[in-house]
């Protein structure tokens, strides 16, 4: 899974968001490292909408213009729960692994 | 909310790009996320925001209908990559012609102005071929992702094109007088041939003619 779409998916995981919503959680989340595009965030929207990840909540009109808000599915948020545990496995593997390295350095 | 008809007018000629179907579902939306994520004083569309908007377009056109398997799929990458190189092709070819000329002079000292002019037509043909593979890359990357056979075959036919382009290349000593220009034309063949083997792949030929696939 790429970076951006563990990253929406993770800015959907704790409720609905709007699209400008998910730039901003995105960009929290990752401490201001990842800045998505409005081209980049609705492709990967309209890609996990596609393989039935998220899904619409509710529309509203703002300002006369729509605003969509997109949730997790079920499906979807069994993906991200797998993706989160082996990303997690991995990191602890590694800071294991880094900690016997610094163990046997020092 | 930083708001202007001129920046608005910008993001939507750039939204054209897309497909009818999610311009439909999506624009609205999308200018109102890009109108929220412009600068208060900005009134065009930055090249930022331009690149991305059209590689997410390139993307959705380019995007294959349903999930071919893993061989089609790898085969439609390669021919992106190879449009890239096929704009790399171009690049090379112009910014090298001066480098052609010096080195086909070091080594024939004899080579008349007529030749030259010889030469410089077949470059100025390869100049036109370069933007018509890069369209073709990207149609065929397009009709392949839909499963279509007769793309796969077209592609067949160009990577056979592909190939007899670069033996003429070859025989002309491309190699010796203009390396820069025969190394991406060879990195372009390589692509091309490793998109070929995946298609015609045993796994690709479920996608594109299931009904031959069990036999």
């Amino acid at each position: 899974m790429q970076e951006a779409t563990f990253l929406i998916l993770t800015a959907l995981a704790d409720g609905n968001q709007h699209g400008y919503g998910i730039i901003t959680e995105v960009a929290q989340i990752s401490g201001g490292r990842v800045r998505l595009r409005a081209g980049t965030l609705y492709t990967a929207l309209d890609r996990l909408r596609a393989d039935k990840l998220i899904e619409v909540d509710r529309e509203e009109i703002v300002e006369g213009r729509l605003r969509r808000y997109y949730r997790l599915t079920p499906s979807g948020t069994t993906v991200l729960s797998a993706e989160a545990a082996r990303l997690h496995a991995n990191a602890t593997v590694a800071l294991k692994r880094l900690r016997l390295a610094g163990g046997m350095a020092t | 909310m930083s708001y202007s008809l001129e920046l608005e007018r910008g993001y939507r000629r750039l939204l054209a790009c897309y497909p009818r179907a999610f311009r439909r579902e999506n624009a609205d939306e999308i200018i109102g996320v890009l109108l929220a994520t412009a600068a208060e004083d900005q009134r065009r569309v930055a090249p930022a925001e331009s690149a991305d908007l059209i590689r997410g377009a390139l993307r959705m056109r380019l995007r294959p209908a349903g999930q071919p398997p893993r061989a089609v799929r790898g085969a439609i990458r390669l021919m992106c990559v190879g449009a890239a190189t096929s704009v790399a092709l171009l690049i090379t070819l112009v910014v090298t012609t001066g480098n052609v000329k010096s080195a086909i002079l070091a080594q024939n000292p004899a080579f008349t102005a007529a030749q030259w002019h010889g030469v410089l037509v077949e470059l100025a043909i390869k100049e036109c071929w370069a933007p018509l593979a890069i369209v073709l890359w990207l149609c065929l990357a397009w009709a392949n992702g839909r499963g279509r056979d007769r793309a796969r075959l077209a592609f067949g036919a160009f990577f056979g094109v592909l190939t007899l382009m670069l033996l003429y290349c070859l025989s002309q000593g491309a190699a010796v007088y203009a390396s820069a220009d025969f190394s991406v034309a060879a990195l372009q063949w390589v692509i091309a041939a490793a998109a070929v083997v995946l298609l015609f792949s045993r796994q690709s030929l479920a996608y594109y003619r299931p009904e031959l696939a069990g036999r």
